[in-house]
């Protein structure tokens, strides 16, 4: 967290300068009233430095003078106070936010970058509570650190040094409850921290039942669980409160211990500070000084625990944090990768040699498999639904890296190169399309962002887009509803093709792509498809055989390895599990078309 | 209550250091009021006194704390019960807001309206109506008391006062404006999140990381400015109220000194004023700063209730009845009358479009990509109105049923199969919270799904990661199939239910589809002849309008020489 906090040091040296300053204003605030008690109203005698500052004005000194040079002096201080002030909050609100949206900035970029599987077992709702709400840690982290310590520290500092000079005895009582003050912040500060996380995890819980709701609306009205999502979200609201009320419980322990022990020592000052006013060894404006700094002293003692207190809750969101920040789970570039050699068009060779991969541990979805793929070679991956095919062609763009064995691209190992160079040579379309809330023209271009609109069109044609698109109102510039709502899935599917169109990548990875279009559009589709996987190296999930049949290799998956690999003719006749996904499929039609 | 005893306190708080000031250390005999005091044990001394005064000091003090705590803890409490009785409502609110509301809202944005901006009303309570009331009922009592002392000075103490009012107002409604700002930059920054977290597959396929960061670090970039913003107008409010206070308390030790030195004030009764100046400009600062904390609830407060008045789109007439159960188990009539529908004005997806099934019949939906298959079976449990037209079933017009009645009656698979991130198990029963275990395997089973369901590490306790992310389509799809089995509605609508299934796996679960669908009132939107051969009516969309409505017969296989091509696949 330190380098969020020490990136605003120009503010934070303001800031410190600051404090340091009104520290001292605060510790001469009651002087005024001292002057105006002792040297104005009562009869002690004016100290010299007082009647010389007079004499250098050459004014001479008479009680109502006194009175207007305490008024005037109170002032003064006053507004000096409030000058500082504004100063601060002004740098401080600048740093903070800066420290706080640095971090925010950092943790969506990591979040981005961390692999599908860490994503697989959290919820959007809880990294965006993380994203909003934790990542205040670093604003809080130097408020409690660096801010309020020093603040406090010096008033503490200041003050004592002020009180000294007027009675020692005074200032031993005035400080004698400090260590009180330490045993309470230790103890209080563990319970706060754990209540602090309780309520921080019941709070995500809300969010991202939000989340999910909001998500899935057409469900939620279809099932009609509207009345049970509202049920839910009270009882954890629920127990948001009684922990939010625990928490408030907890605090004011703390605060009235320390509040305690403050008045303890006030009441002892008033009675031996009167006892010396009584003999008169200080007087009554001493008192009056020593009295404010009670309260002085309290704030700052309380701010410099309390400060201590908060920090034990600041842990907690800074583990958040960090825990994403952290994560060892990107699939990152090794230290000195070097870019893949860009091949434009031509197609490149994709080896994967001897890969186990799961998403759990020991339940491994692929099994030690094994494929080469010549460049502008396709291949069709054939299987039952869940058999791995996504997963397979997840490995190549590194998705995932792999339990064992390793992804070869032109001979070279996949986690060798960096990964910004490998999917650039890389186009897919997946099952899920994954529109963005963006105009259709930058959903086109999502890869290519200097695409020019004759591109994007070209693009659009070929994926036989184009024409609705102009039907849109505003045609390319139509903003897409969050997840494609306002189009069909058809439509959706033809966007994110034309998408993987305009990348214009060497590999192409199909998954089902066609699956979510009627046979017109598809067969339109195909040409376009065809054209396209002519020079690329293609990998294509399909269920349907009329779009497996054009593969130059047809590669059956089950049980984690391979069964049956080889051209669409020699599968057939080798009458295995391909043959009989064939036979199904055309059978099928066959019978329909006899009848 | 304790509003008041707090209040009692604080006036009576600088009491004791006046008797110490004005009597005790001036041996001057006590005021009859506390004459009281000398008949403590230890008599008159003034040692005695000055003991019982500091004692009196710290009992005023405890008494402070033990009520300021109570006050914190019942507060608080009520203030989140209030925060989340608002949350619930919006929550619900937008639950039923339609699918239309939902297509242009980005889900994050909505999530911080629901989480965040709810804080309005806990803020309305513990930073603005509280406070007024304490501060106003101080600010009497302690003028009141100033009255008694001294009334030059206490009119004095009022008139510095007096600008604060008039600033405040000045400043309000920009504060408003500001914070309005920034919290919708903050919902920006979210929703940016949201969307790419959310697509991160793409995002990461497509190598879009810098560009998504830099599209965050502009929108953040905003936010701090917009927050910022505000912190100057706060500012600006900030030191008109020091200067007021300053001004006030200088004018108060001068007129205050001169009197003392007149005779006509005590010592004692100054140090009471500008103690009282003091606390009372606490209040006054919280009054002031009301504006601010009202800018901030009403910023957000904005936001929720741009939630709560969108009106229901779609929702239940006023008399809305129960939609009876069939009787039998033939499933429910459906009727479509001269509906027309789009989701954008003047660009209907649906022109006069006329259906109707019989109980128990099966119409598969067929045409173009587009053409309107989805909006049109989105009718019929009213995810929207149509624009003209009506929708019946079993002769009575949807509008005039309640939803629940409606909806309950119908059980839909779509193309997205929409998994929660919950057990397999409660997914399935997501419509049936109440199905027993049995119960749902046998769902699973006729949906194919019960043994993969069976290989996962924890069965159908295994919790689906969001959006299902280790499951396949294919499974994922099945899930969904299980779930409106389980639901066993007269009426079924299928989207596409098996284009994310294999051959093998498809067929296995046509069987299953074939004895459900044979009591049930079915529409079927699927590209696959195999999938829609068992429908007895095959109906074409084409151009917002039904072009052909027929008995399936397969004959439509035969024009593959045509220039026309098929509108399914064989």
């Amino acid at each position: 967290m330190m380098p969020y906090i020490m990136r605003q040091k120009r503010g934070l040296a303001v800031i410190l300068i600051l404090t340091i300053v009104s520290a001292a204003t605060a510790a001469l605030m009651p002087w005024p009233l001292k002057i105006l008690v002792d040297y104005a109203l009562g009869d002690a005698e004016i100290p010299a430095f007082i009647e010389s500052f007079f004499a250098a004005l050459s004014i001479s000194i008479a009680p109502m003078v006194l009175i207007f040079a305490a008024a005037i002096a109170s002032f003064a201080l006053f507004a000096l106070n409030s000058a500082l002030d504004v100063g601060t909050t002004w740098t401080w609100s600048a740093s903070g936010m800066r420290m706080v949206y640095d971090l925010a900035r950092d943790l969506f970029s990591q979040l981005q970058r961390l692999s599908l599987l860490f994503h697989g077992r959290g919820s959007v709702g809880d990294w965006l509570a993380r994203l909003s709400g934790d990542v205040w840690c670093t604003y809080k982290l130097a408020s409690e650190l660096l801010v309020s310590p020093a603040q406090h520290m010096f008033t503490i500092f200041t003050v004592t040094a002020l009180a000294w000079t007027l009675d020692p005895l005074l200032t031993i009582v005035l400080l004698a409850v400090t260590p009180v003050l330490t045993g309470s912040a230790l103890y209080f500060g563990k319970r706060l921290k754990r209540r602090s996380r309780q309520q921080l995890e019941a709070r995500s819980q809300l969010t991202s039942l939000v989340q999910q709701t909001v998500t899935a609306i057409p469900v939620v009205q279809a099932f009609s669980r509207e009345a049970t999502n509202k049920h839910r979200f009270s009882q954890v609201a629920g127990q948001i409160v009684v922990r939010g009320q625990q928490g408030v419980l907890i605090r004011h322990a703390y605060t009235f211990v320390n509040g305690f022990s403050m008045a303890v020592g006030m009441a002892i000052i008033l009675y031996l500070g009167g006892q010396q006013v009584l003999s008169g060894s200080i007087s009554v404006g001493s008192l009056l000084v020593f009295t404010a700094y009670v309260q002085t002293l309290r704030g700052a003692f309380g701010g410099l625990l309390g400060a201590y207190g908060n920090l034990k809750g600041t842990e907690a969101n800074i583990d958040r944090v960090l825990e994403v920040l952290d994560s060892e789970e990107t699939v990152k570039d090794k230290p000195g990768a070097l870019p893949l050699p860009a091949i434009q068009g031509r197609g490149m060779a994709v080896r994967l040699k001897n890969i186990t991969f799961g998403y759990e541990p020991n339940r491994p979805v692929l099994h030690d498999i094994s494929l080469d793929v010549a460049p502008g070679e396709t291949i069709a991956l054939v299987g039952p639904t869940g058999v791995g095919k996504s997963t397979f062609v997840s490995l190549i763009p590194r998705f995932f890296d792999p339990w064992e064995g390793c992804v070869l691209v032109n001979g070279v190992d996949a986690r060798d190169v960096q990964l910004a160079s490998l999917r650039a040579q890389i186009a897919l379309v997946l099952q899920e399309p994954f529109l963005l809330p963006m105009t259709v023209a930058a959903n086109v271009a999502y890869g290519r962002l200097d695409a020019d609109r004759d591109q994007v069109e070209a693009a659009a044609h070929a994926a036989n887009a184009h024409e609705f698109i102009r039907r849109l109102p505003n045609g390319y510039d139509t903003v897409i509803g969050e997840r494609g709502a306002t189009l069909s899935g058809g439509q959706r599917q033809r966007l994110a093709i034309a998408r993987a169109l305009l990348k214009d990548s060497p590999i192409l990875i199909l998954d089902e792509p066609t699956s979510a279009l009627d046979p017109q559009t598809e067969a339109l589709l195909l040409e376009a498809l065809e054209r396209l996987m002519a020079d690329r190296t293609t990998f294509i999930i399909a269920h349907r055989m009329s779009t497996v049949r054009h593969a130059d290799r047809a590669v059956v998956l089950g049980d984690g390895k391979i069964q049956e690999s080889g051209s669409h003719d020699a599968l057939i006749a080798a009458r295995g599990k391909y043959h009989r996904y064939y036979t199904l499929q055309t059978e099928d039609s066959a019978g329909k078309a006899g009848t | 209550m304790f509003l008041f005893l707090g209040v009692l306190l604080n006036i009576l708080a600088p009491w004791p250091l006046k008797l110490i000031v004005d009597y005790v250390i001036t041996d001057q005999p006590l005021p009859d009021a506390v004459f009281w005091l000398t008949a403590m044990p230890g008599g008159g001394s003034s040692s005695a006194l000055l003991a019982w005064l500091a004692l009196g000091t710290l009992m005023i003090f405890v008494s402070r704390q033990v009520v300021a705590i109570l006050k914190a803890y019942i507060q608080t409490g009520a203030a989140s019960r209030m925060k989340f009785d608002l949350g619930v409502e919006i929550f619900a609110h937008l639950q039923r807001l339609s699918l239309q509301y939902h297509g242009t809202k980005p889900a994050g944005d909505l999530v911080r309206r629901v989480i965040t901006d709810t804080d309005c009303v806990r803020h309305l309570f513990v930073l603005i109506i509280l406070p007024t009331i304490v501060s106003v009922v101080t600010i009497i009592t302690m003028f009141i008391v100033m009255w008694h002392l001294d009334r030059t000075l206490a009119l004095l103490a009022l008139v510095a006062v007096g600008p604060l009012p008039a600033l405040m107002k000045w400043l309000a409604p920009r504060m408003t404006e500001r914070t309005y700002e920034q919290h919708q930059a903050e919902g920006e920054l979210m929703a940016v999140a949201e969307q790419t977290i959310s697509a991160l597959p793409v995002v990461q396929a497509f190598g879009r990381e810098a560009h998504e960061d830099e599209r965050f670090r502009n929108v953040s970039t905003r936010a701090i400015r917009a927050y910022l913003r505000t912190i100057v107008s706060q500012l600006q409010y900030k030191i008109g109220v020091s200067t007021a206070t300053a001004l006030g308390t200088a004018a108060v030790m001068a007129l205050g000194g001169v009197h003392v030195l007149n005779g006509s004030l005590t010592i004692g009764s100054l140090l009471v004023f500008l103690s009282y100046l003091a606390s009372l400009y606490t209040p006054i600062e919280t009054v002031a700063y009301l504006s601010t904390s009202y800018a901030d609830a009403a910023g957000r407060a904005r936001r929720v209730l741009e939630v709560l008045n969108t009106e229901q789109a779609v929702k239940e007439a006023p008399g809305a009845r129960g939609l009876p159960a069939p009787t039998g188990n033939l499933g429910l009539a459906v009727r479509l009358e001269q509906v027309s529908f789009g989701y954008e004005p003047s660009r209907p997806v649906l022109e006069d479009v006329t259906l109707e099934a019989q109980p128990g019949e099966t119409i598969a939906l067929v045409g173009a990509t587009g053409a309107g298959k989805s909006t049109l079976v989105s009718l019929i449990p009213r995810f929207f109105d149509p624009w003209s037209g009506r929708v019946l079933i079993s002769g009575y017009d949807v509008r005039g049923l309640t939803l629940d009645s409606l909806r309950s009656k119908i059980a839909l698979v779509l193309q997205d199969p929409f998994l929660l991130p919950l057990t397999i198990a409660e997914n399935i029963a997501y419509g049936r919270p109440d199905a027993h275990l049995r119960e749902i395997e046998d769902a699973a089973i006729a949906a194919n799904a019960d043994e993969f369901i069976q290989r996962l590490p924890d069965g159908y306790n295994t919790v689906i990661g969001e959006r299902g992310a280790t499951l396949s389509g294919g499974q994922r799809q099945r899930l969904a199939i299980a779930r409106a089995l389980l639901k066993n509605a007269p009426i079924l609508i299928l989207d596409e239910p098996t284009s994310a299934l294999d051959a093998e796996t498809e067929m296995l679960f046509l069987q299953a589809l074939d004895r459900l669908m044979a009591d049930r009132t079915t529409f079927i939107i699927a590209h696959r002849m195999s999938t829609i051969r068992n429908a007895d009516r095959v109906v074409t969309l084409r151009d917002r309008r039904i072009i052909e409505s027929r008995a399936n017969a397969p004959s439509v296989n035969d024009d593959h020489g045509s220039d026309q091509l098929p509108a399914v696949h064989v």
